[in-house]
């Protein structure tokens, strides 16, 4: 294993961590607000680590433009989705897309109808 | 050694989308819903990434492109129908 | 167990789950949205089997355009009747059974059969990469669909146009709504302002890399239809019922494009439908991009024509 790859197995592993913290933090959080704060952050992290990972092993330019070029669409793709959902998280009170909808978002949702 | 570790980098990421199938079937909103498929997305992209690395095969970053291209289509609409269906005629669910 | 058994055990017990939960019912939107997280899993199987063409597709159609088609629907059935029917549990009746036991049987055989196929010699294959370095073609799957069976092809963009006959046929002249977009989020704007013109580039890069490496006129065709129905999501492209020549034509230049190549390569003595050169090739996979694009995007639109909204 030369270092190219070592480093590379090290970005994988950080990337890894990540991912599994996104994936936990969406199965752990109380509710959706802060379950979508955790996910998109985390995951376009984990992103990062992977992609950097990948254009280390790829070892050609074009590759690893490539990737840089899917890490920022991926980026601004979670950033505008993450911001429709808490959009219309926030707004669904009471107008419930399915049953569970009723509820409305959580805590600080129902923390900033109530005023 | 490396290709073990992408190997097993893969099989643990799609083990990480086992656990995020959970809150599609639980919920309880909609929106959590929606938030499991943004994770699908992010980790099928990371998964094509590294089988284009561990399979040789470069044109799966094109896939890669492609999904995470279109990725935000499904919560445009997600978007666009919980605004129209608010705006409808329906009856309210819980007011408070 | 090693690393290749793993992921496929995985993929097909994942796909397998996701399939089932898409079918089982409980909450409709729930099954949805399996059935969308079920076409990104399968783009990444179609990945993991070495089909990159397939994943491509896959990835713009089963994970794109499906998903959005299938959200709408639901919407447009929530208007029509608001109460969700308690449990739309298919395995309640018994000709579901029926269906699953004949499913379940055709699978069997086509997996059984193409599993003894394996065994015999690839004579197909073995034709087609000897016959393939004439062509100047590199990537296999174009040479089948344009060159060596280049009627069926012809016939499948043939019933994409067909569909959409039909489709506007049994609508009339009514105009369909589609979910009000939000106008107020203007990350979304900006979004699709980045990402239109990317689509483009790619989706040509898809096409002319189609020749030699996996992309083409159908992995082209569905990301310009998933950019098409993004912006009409987005609220920036508009369906309307004026009848535009430039749609229209653009509806049918695929078809008509490949018949006069087909027809046109007679009058040098060749036979029908045989394909001159790498410049046709090309030449017929774009006039395919165009027309199966514009025609599924007019499809998800249920409209006669698009018109640009300014802001």
């Amino acid at each position: 294993m030369n270092l190219v790859e070592l480093v590379a197995a090290g970005l994988l592993v950080c990337g890894l961590f990540f991912y599994l913290a996104g994936t936990v933090g969406l199965l752990r959080f109380p509710d959706a607000l802060s379950r979508l704060h955790a996910l998109t952050k985390a995951d376009n992290l984990g992103l990062m680590f992977v992609c950097l990972a990948a254009a280390l092993l790829a070892g050609s330019l074009r590759a690893a433009l490539l990737l840089l070029l899917v890490w920022l669409l991926a980026l601004f793709a979670a950033t505008v989705s993450a911001h429709l959902i808490a959009q219309v998280s926030l707004r669904s009170q009471g107008q419930a897309l399915e049953p569970g909808d009723e509820g409305g978002a959580g805590g600080p949702a129902d923390g900033e109808s109530g005023k | 050694m490396i290709d073990h570790l992408l190997a097993a980098a893969i099989v643990f990421l799609l083990a990480n989308l086992a656990l995020g199938l959970w809150r599609i079937w639980r919920g309880p909103t909609t929106a959590d819903r929606m938030l499991s498929a943004l994770l699908f997305g992010a980790t099928s992209v990371a998964v094509l990434i590294l089988m284009a690395e561990w399979q040789a095969i470069p044109a799966l970053r094109i896939v890669a492109l492609l999904l995470v291209m279109l990725a935000a289509i499904i919560t445009i609409t997600y978007a666009g129908i919980s605004r129209a269906s608010g705006s409808s005629d329906q009856p309210g669910g819980q007011q408070r | 167990m090693t690393w290749a058994l793993m992921m496929d055990v995985s993929l097909a017990i994942g796909l397998l789950f996701l399939a089932w939960q898409a079918l089982i019912g409980g909450s409709l939107l729930r099954g949805i949205i399996m059935f969308i997280v079920f076409g990104m899993v399968l783009a990444v199987a179609w990945a993991w089997l070495g089909s990159p063409d397939l994943a491509m597709a896959e990835a713009a159609i089963g994970a794109g355009v499906t998903g959005a088609l299938i959200l709408v629907a639901y919407w447009r059935l929530k208007r029509v009747n608001a109460v969700e029917p308690a449990d739309p549990s298919p395995l309640r009746s018994g000709v579901a059974l029926v269906v699953a036991v004949l499913g379940t049987g055709l699978v069997a055989a086509l997996g059984l059969a193409s599993v003894a196929a394996l065994e015999g010699e690839p004579v197909a294959g073995q034709l087609l990469n000897e016959a393939l370095p004439e062509t100047g073609i590199g990537n296999p799957i174009t040479g089948v669909l344009i060159i060596f069976r280049s009627l069926d092809t012809l016939l499948e963009i043939a019933v994409v146009l067909a569909a959409y006959v039909a489709a506007r046929a049994a609508l009339g002249k009514r105009q369909v709504d589609l979910p009000t977009p939000s106008r107020d989020a203007p990350l979304m704007t900006a979004l699709v302002t980045v990402i239109a013109p990317l689509a483009v580039l790619v989706a040509i890069y898809l096409l002319k890399a189609g020749g030699q490496i996996p992309g083409g006129a159908f992995q082209a065709s569905a990301l310009l239809a998933a950019l098409g129905v993004m912006l009409v999501l987005a609220g920036r492209l508009e369906s309307t019922l004026a009848v535009s020549l430039w749609v229209r034509l653009a509806l049918i230049v695929g078809t008509l494009v490949f018949c006069l190549m087909g027809l046109g390569v007679m009058l040098f003595g060749l036979p029908l439908l045989a394909i001159p050169g790498t410049w046709a090739v090309y030449l017929i996979e774009a006039a395919m991009m165009v027309s199966i694009a514009i025609t599924l995007v007019l499809l998800f639109a249920g409209s006669d024509g698009l018109k640009g909204v300014g802001r």
